[in-house]
């Protein structure tokens, strides 16, 4: 029965008006409904804008969207309706840790090439997955790029650990103990707490008395600008306060002068990497009306890389799959290259720009290549 | 030493406010026997109205709590004349339903009118402190616990007091014997719930500025206010005032000595241990 429908569809599409002989089809999975929609809709923004440009390009995308709610179920029928219903030459997405993942699994099954923009947890690319490829970088780089800065900026020689005892606040933390013991940086507070408590002051105190050098953070929106308020209450001063991004990688954090000033984040990508990401940036501030977060432009540089290289391989799966190993690009994101180490498999290694926030405005100060202004450190104390 | 009475002082300003969420359960549990499991969603409008007023019209969290008060006292009268009322009789699993999906019925549609977005009051002292023989006190936070105390201060002079706070009492004491010495119940059942609905309403307000609003937020309070409730005695105001002193005091010490993140955990123990051991709670009368 799928034997005869497969010819008959390519004839009814062929005798369609406006078919190109170049359109491919690639699917994209997202949250679009559900409680990660606020920041799904940035994914959607950052791909419509790519299927855009490529037009210009000479690159006819069809685009084909499902939503996966946020759950990994839904996310999973969403890819098997993709790759053997829709017949998807590719598929961009989903955008949490735990959908893309469950896709992953799938991809590489149906042998689709899958690009995941914006998930940060680590086993997605660490599971030897030929055809799942991954575009930002991984839960580690967080903890890395940060304890990294901190120690080229200063001596520090103790950290604490506050962290939500959830999924990524977990594994960010695990990530960064890691690397801090590695640093030889003495872990003096271990600390996951339950999100969404009123009231953190007790355990502030209990790090405050240990007077770590440096405090290592890992939480959504509310709760980073909770912690931070109430570390000014406690009166906690550390060299520095480090954000594992999430909560304190926001503008609403952003806007809260008080507390976040001089406070260190770590995100996947910023508008003053690059001319090109300014002028991404610039645009899409004029078209929806906001400022675009990292995961816009990663959605919006996997979705350009995806649209070329399938329409180069003329919608083959395989051919694509190599051609995304093989290939290096550069735009907006810097260049990317699927590469495998250190046990992971085509990972881009994308360096991470560390940003402090000095009177109400991120500034990059780390890595030196892409340091805009000198950072603050240490944290001179509260005013 | 210093950590010690760091936790103990943040303990008992927070449980100070959770006596408050605790009292306007146990009020309304008290008079009309029903377990009001919408209290954390009159707690979140009362948030709400906080945010609303504070950032279109300026008023400070602390003022609006004079128009939260009176405003969700009219909200719980509303709702206990309209829907309560008619279920007083009926099955206990049928009021809960009742209260749950009115609960329901009021997030879901903050959700849709603001979006679940969080939204976070930012005043000129949202993270002041001072410092007081090296211990710190967060300001907003004592200030709110003073508003507790002065609200349960002339809750308790009310309810001892004035006839009509007698009359709730008698409610609460003996539906039928109340009716029959003239009481009207059905009033003193209404005034219950909008005095209930109000506590929450202020007790949310009282906290806007130290926390974050967003729809969903009630079904933490609920389930903390049930606990207090239920540790200090079904019914007992007295009961709920000290059931959310030793809850706020219970959580910031396992902070510190046990970990961040199984306070809660502490906190149920400590609920199963004294239930197995004082099954009425610790001020509640077993009901003969």
């Amino acid at each position: 029965m799928k034997k005869m429908l497969a010819p008959a569809l390519a004839a009814l599409s062929l005798a369609l008006p406006g078919a190109g002989h170049a359109q491919v089809k690639i699917g994209f999975i997202n949250s679009i409904t559900g409680p990660e929609a606020p920041i799904g809709e940035n994914l959607t923004n950052g791909v419509d804008m790519a299927v855009e440009d490529l037009k210009k390009k000479g690159v006819n995308v069809q685009l084909i969207k499902q939503d996966d709610t946020g759950k990994p179920q839904v996310s999973m029928s969403a890819m098997e309706q993709l790759a053997t219903g829709d017949e998807v030459a590719a598929v961009v997405g989903p955008y949490t840790s735990a959908t893309a993942n469950a896709v992953a699994k799938l991809a590489n099954q149906y042998k689709v090439p899958q690009v995941v923009p914006a998930a940060a947890k680590e086993e997605i690319t660490k599971q030897g997955y030929d055809f799942v490829f991954r575009l930002n970088a991984p839960a580690h780089q967080y903890a890395q790029s940060l304890i990294d800065a901190a120690s080229e900026l200063g001596k520090p020689k103790t950290i604490a650990f506050i962290y939500e005892s959830t999924d990524f606040g977990t594994s960010v933390a695990a990530a960064g103990k890691d690397f801090a013991q590695k640093k030889g940086l003495k872990i003096v507070a271990d600390e996951a707490y339950q999100k969404g408590a009123p009231d953190y002051r007790s355990t502030l105190t209990k790090i405050k008395a240990q007077s770590p050098d440096l405090v290592f953070m890992v939480s959504y929106v509310a709760d980073a600008i909770l912690l931070m308020r109430q570390s000014r209450e406690v009166g906690l001063k550390p060299q520095a306060f480090l954000g594992g991004g999430a909560g304190f990688d926001t503008a609403q954090f952003e806007s809260e002068k008080d507390i976040s000033n001089l406070v260190f984040s770590v995100t996947q990508w910023t508008p003053e990497s690059s001319p090109a990401a300014q002028e991404f940036a610039d645009r899409y501030l004029k078209k929806y009306g906001k400022k675009p977060t990292y995961h816009a432009a990663c959605a919006y540089a996997s979705m350009t890389i995806v649209g070329e290289v399938a329409q180069q391989a003329g919608g083959d799966r395989k051919k694509i799959q190599e051609a995304l190993k093989a290939g290096k690009w550069n735009g907006i994101m810097g260049s990317v290259d699927f590469r495998d180490y250190e046990g992971f498999t085509n990972q881009n290694e994308l360096v991470m720009p560390v940003v402090q926030y000095q009177g109400g405005k991120s500034v990059t100060v780390f890595p030196k290549q892409l340091a805009k202004k000198k950072a603050v450190y240490p944290f001179p104390g509260w005013k | 030493m210093n950590v010690f009475l760091q936790s103990v002082i943040s303990g008992i300003l927070v449980g100070g406010v959770y006596a408050l969420i605790g009292i306007g359960l146990t009020i309304i549990f008290g008079v009309m026997r029903v377990i009001n499991f919408a209290h954390g969603d009159l707690l979140m409008l009362g948030m709400y109205a906080t945010w609303l007023v504070f950032s279109r019209l300026g008023i400070d969290p602390f003022v609006s709590v004079a128009i939260t008060g009176p405003l969700l006292f009219l909200w719980g009268a509303f709702l206990q004349k309209t829907l309560i009322n008619r279920v007083l009789n009926a099955l206990p699993q049928n009021q809960i339903l009742l209260t749950i999906g009115l609960g329901l019925i009021m997030s879901n549609s903050i959700m849709l009118m603001f979006t679940s977005d969080y939204r976070i009051l930012t005043t000129t002292y949202s993270s002041s402190s001072f410092s007081l023989g090296g211990i710190s006190i967060s300001e907003p936070l004592l200030v709110a616990f003073l508003i507790t105390a002065v609200i349960t201060a002339a809750l308790y002079w009310f309810l001892l007091r004035t006839d009509t706070g007698q009359a709730i009492r008698a409610t609460a004491q003996d539906r039928d014997a109340a009716q029959l010495m003239g009481i009207n119940v059905q009033a003193m059942s209404v005034l219950a719930f909008g005095i209930g609905s109000a506590l929450a309403g202020v007790a949310g307000a009282l906290i806007s500025p130290t926390y974050y609003i967003f729809p969903q937020v009630g079904s933490t309070f609920t389930l903390k206010a049930f606990v207090i409730v239920v540790l200090g005695g079904m019914g007992s105001v007295i009961g709920a005032t000290l059931g959310g002193l030793i809850i706020g005091v219970t959580e910031s010490l396992s902070a510190v000595y046990i970990a961040s993140g199984l306070k809660e955990l502490v906190v149920f123990v400590l609920f199963l241990g004294l239930l197995l051991f004082k099954p009425s709670g610790l001020l509640g009368k077993t009901r003969a």
